[in-house]
């Protein structure tokens, strides 16, 4: 794409994110997330095939969609209450309602129809900005309303994500469709929280965003987008075939690793407060995304499959993308564990 | 000097097989000479205790003691051991003189005569134990001698399985007897009779039943009763010995022991007495068309058995124990006589092929005739002494007057298969091959059926006459019950003998189905043997097999799994793309969230 409209491009993007970030009156907020909308949309159709400008317009009616919500909560807001701040919607309609049309931006059950098909419609360099870039600003938006929502509608939510971001990845072969489920199911985790920690949300929010920026751009450095791509990444780059598996154990959850912190903090919390069953169903219900995360691993990094000679013995080309920022995101995001007690600078 | 002398009694015959002399000729004869010197010895406590009527006995060594549980060697001298040892002593002296000529052509019958050793001198430590643990060792003991007994002749398959029934049906009586030792630990801290019947509790019915229960295992009542006609397949002197005599009187010694518990206690009365009418009737119509002569003689055996239940059950033990001592004389003696029959026609068992034995064995034939009469009491003969003052005590009580009439039926029925033996095997015309060897002159036969003849007809009037009655006979009672026992016998005499001789001149017919009842053993035996064992050994399978192995390893939690989850996955993902139904779904969730909030 042509340089300067790329820059104009994405220094909008940045500025759509940041005011709705720092805005204290909804008008503003909303006005963040359509600039959002609106420059997200060419950064999607970057590639001009069919496949993409259907993935853009599915994302961009969908969006608006859950804009046009948003405008009618706040109305709503207005009318019984007469002013436009974020953080006191007392009317239950206009909170819920603008607490599902803010789900709906980050696609999270039962709205989560449109993430699969518009990060599989799409390149990966596009899909990790949808993915990571996009949360941010409807996260700080309900981080500050959420304690005017019916919780219930929280929770039924949140289940529902990760339930369904968990099977829904397992019949998956392509690699930007299984981190979409597991974007889902993130997004469910970190919605059960919100009514306990909201520091918890935002912890996981980065750590998510640390790791799925590392296994993005893993794949992106080695043009794997499929499956069966990736059973031949050992033999182009053996170390990041290596940091992949260690990045997805991460993104499942496993101890050792900093993907582990946001996942044994939650727990922690839920417990505290007195509920058994739901971090119990959340905790199995993530095994079934750990289940291909494994599955990735054991096709990467595990096994090697049945190929010609000649496929063992590749020409090395020198590799022209960019990895400046790929070593320090991957060691943040299998490293981090030790340094939990540091949350409470985020307090 | 009591203690001294019973104490000999016993290690004259131990001292016997501490000797290892299974080559030499002569363990036969020590082992003989042993019991004689050992039945001369007892008669001396006997005789004391019949002049001073005091009861002893022996604590000597004390084995261990367990929390508070002391368990000791003890051995009780009452009535009813020392009356039973000199009999059991006198029938094992005749039947080992009698194998002596019955097995004098087997390679091993030393040891033989060792086994059947053993088996007295266990039986002896089980009429003798004054506490429950050394009488479960005795009655153990006489178990596997049994079985050890059964199967003398191990090469032929019957012998085998009917030891084995014989274990089996032990074992479940076995079952009872723990329970009461257990019951009796827990609740009165001791094994021994002294202590049982001194603090006499009140709520016996479950250690009784647990004791009728391994009565009724080792005395062959109704229910665990076939093994004792099976365990005809061991030599005719185990026969007598065993199956006759003495082991299983052991059920009924047992059950007679605990007297002063069981007065206390009528729900086990009525079931003794009930359990011992069904087996009496039930095996008298056994025994009435078996074929084999020694099967009569173990139903009949069976049979007595029954009776001597009944009468424990109407509240008279020592009655239950005179008709014991009295019933031993008589069925050895009408086993020697069989086993004579036996060997003299060839070991013909069958009295379809046996008759007119009557001039050619005298002395046999007297005493079959002899021992009948004693069996069916005949007045004045030694069954009188026993049998008639139970029928008469039965009469005059208040029981159940169906178990009474039943008693009475299968008394008439002891007649009735008595007549049948005698004219088959003694009267009328020869069935067997015309090339006889019959024999009788050997001292050894002769000698053991004389003496046992001698004691079916005195004995009773000896022990009656020496003994104390412990409950008060009913004196008065109307001439028709009085006479009842003779008539019922009479009936059945004159019924048998009038059918037999019919059966001359009848022509053969399909048996008729009570027949065939009654030969089958009642089909107890071919059912119970088949479903018991089929029912227990497809419900393991199943419960192996099919439950644990392929239900619960691996159908219910990783089949079903995999099932589940990929049913899910197919379903959550299985998305059209279409924007239209997504739309839809959006409208009806948010409708729903919002009533939600409301």
């Amino acid at each position: 794409m042509n340089p300067l409209a790329l820059s104009l491009i994405l220094t909008t993007l940045l500025a759509g994110t940041l005011i709705t970030m720092m805005s204290s009156h909804w008008l503003t907020a909303w006005m963040g997330l359509e600039m959002n909308m609106l420059t997200m949309i060419p950064i999607l159709m970057k590639t001009t095939n069919p496949r993409s400008t259907e993935a853009a317009t599915k994302y961009f009616m969908t969006q608006a969609m859950a804009s046009m919500m948003l405008m009618m909560a706040l109305t709503i807001n207005l009318m019984y209450s007469g002013q436009w701040s974020i953080t006191k919607m007392t009317n239950p309609v206009a909170s819920n309602m603008a607490l599902m049309a803010l789900m709906t931006k980050l696609g999270s059950a039962p709205f989560h129809f449109w993430v699969p098909e518009v990060t599989q419609g799409v390149e990966l360099t596009p899909g990790m900005i949808l993915l990571t870039w996009q949360k941010l600003a409807p996260l700080s938006l309900l981080y500050q309303m959420a304690t005017y929502t019916n919780t219930n509608l929280i929770y039924l939510s949140g289940l529902l994500s990760i339930l369904i971001g968990g099977w829904g990845g397992l019949n998956q072969t392509q690699l930007r469709k299984i981190l979409a489920y597991s974007s889902i199911s993130h997004m469910g985790w970190m919605l059960i929280i919100l009514p306990f920690n909201p520091t918890l949300t935002l912890l996981n929010l980065t750590i998510y965003i640390m790791l799925t920026l590392s296994i993005f751009m893993i794949l992106t450095n080695t043009f794997t987008t499929s499956m069966s791509s990736l059973t031949l990444m050992w033999n182009k780059t053996p170390a990041m075939t290596i940091m992949l598996m260690t990045t997805l154990l991460s993104l499942g959850g496993l101890p050792p690793l900093s993907g582990f912190m946001p996942k044994w903090l939650m727990i922690h919390e839920l417990t505290k407060n007195n509920s058994i069953i739901m971090p119990l169903t959340m905790a199995i219900m993530a095994l079934l995304n750990m289940y291909f995360y494994m599955r990735l691993i054991y096709y990467s990094s595990l096994t090697i499959l049945p190929s010609t000679n000649n496929m063992k013995m590749t020409w090395r080309f020198t590799n022209t993308k960019h990895t400046m920022t790929l070593p320090t995101l991957i060691t943040l995001s299998n490293m981090l564990l030790p340094l939990t007690p540091m949350i409470s600078m985020l307090e | 000097t009591l203690t001294l002398t019973s104490l000999i009694i016993l290690t004259l015959p131990i001292i016997t097989t501490l000797l290892q002399n299974n080559k030499t000729n002569c363990f036969l004869y020590i082992t003989k000479t042993a019991v004689t010197y050992a039945f001369a010895i007892s008669l001396i406590p006997t005789l004391l205790f019949i002049q001073s009527n005091q009861e002893a006995y022996i604590s000597n060594w004390h084995w261990m003691t367990i929390h508070t549980l002391k368990l000791s060697m003890s051995f009780k001298l009452d009535f009813f051991s020392l009356t039973f040892m000199p009999i059991a002593l006198f029938i094992t002296w005749s039947i080992m003189e009698f194998s002596l000529w019955y097995m004098h052509s087997d390679p091993h019958i030393n040891r033989f005569f060792k086994y059947l050793l053993l088996f007295l001198i266990t039986m002896l430590i089980l009429v003798s134990a004054n506490n429950l643990l050394q009488l479960f060792m005795g009655w153990e003991g006489v178990g596997i001698m049994s079985f050890l007994l059964i199967s003398w002749w191990h090469g032929r398959t019957d012998a085998n399985t009917a030891a084995l029934q014989a274990m089996l049906y032990n074992r479940i009586g076995d079952m009872g007897f723990i329970m009461m030792m257990a019951w009796f630990t827990i609740h009165l801290n001791s094994w021994e009779f002294q202590q049982i019947f001194l603090t006499n509790p009140k709520n016996t019915t479950l250690p009784l039943l647990g004791l009728l229960l391994a009565s009724a295992g080792k005395s062959a009542q109704f229910g665990l009763h076939p093994w004792l006609p099976s365990a005809m397949e061991g030599p005719t002197p185990v026969s007598a010995l065993l199956h006759s005599s003495t082991m299983v009187m052991a059920g009924v010694f047992t059950l007679i022991r605990f007297y002063p518990l069981m007065e206390n206690n009528l729900t086990i009365q009525t079931s003794t007495l009930c359990l011992g009418a069904i087996t009496t009737l039930f095996t008298a119509i056994c025994a009435l068309t078996q074929n084999d002569i020694k099967k009569i003689i173990a139903l009949s055996t069976s049979s007595q058995l029954g009776l001597m239940m009944v009468t424990i059950g109407i509240n008279q033990p020592h009655l239950a124990f005179i008709h014991m001592c009295t019933h031993a004389f008589f069925k050895a003696m009408l086993f020697l006589s069989s086993g004579s029959i036996i060997h003299n026609l060839n070991n013909e068992q069958d009295i379809r092929k046996m008759g007119g034995l009557y001039k050619t064995m005298p002395i046999t034939s007297t005493a079959i005739i002899i021992g009948s009469l004693a069996l069916t009491g005949m007045p004045f003969l030694t069954g009188f002494y026993s049998k008639d003052p139970i029928i008469e005590t039965a009469n005059m009580s208040y029981i159940n007057t169906w178990a009474l009439l039943i008693t009475l039926i299968a008394v008439s029925m002891t007649a009735s298969y008595s007549t049948r033996i005698i004219f088959f095997a003694l009267l009328g015309q020869p069935r067997y091959p015309s090339l006889t060897q019959i024999n009788e002159n050997n001292p050894y036969l002769i000698n053991p059926i004389k003496r046992l003849i001698l004691g079916s007809i005195f004995m009773g009037f000896l022990i009656s006459m020496n003994t104390i009655p412990h409950t008060t006979p009913q004196m008065t009672m109307p001439p028709h019950l009085k006479f009842m026992a003779l008539a019922v016998t009479l009936l059945g005499f004159t019924v048998a003998t009038e059918l037999n001789n019919m059966t001359h001149n009848l022509m053969f017919k399909q048996p008729s189905r009570m027949h065939t009842f009654s030969t089958m053993l009642g089909y107890y035996p071919t059912i119970t043997h088949r479903i018991l064992p089929y029912l227990s050994l497809t419900m393991s399978q199943n419960l192996a097999t099919t439950i644990m192995d392929s239900i619960w390893l691996e159908k219910m939690i990783p089949k079903n799994l995999t099932t589940m989850q990929k049913t899910a996955a197919s379903l959550v993902s299985n998305q059209k793309g279409l924007m239209k139904p997504y739309f839809l779904s959006f409208l009806l969730s948010i409708t729903l969230g919002l009533l939600i909030a409301l």
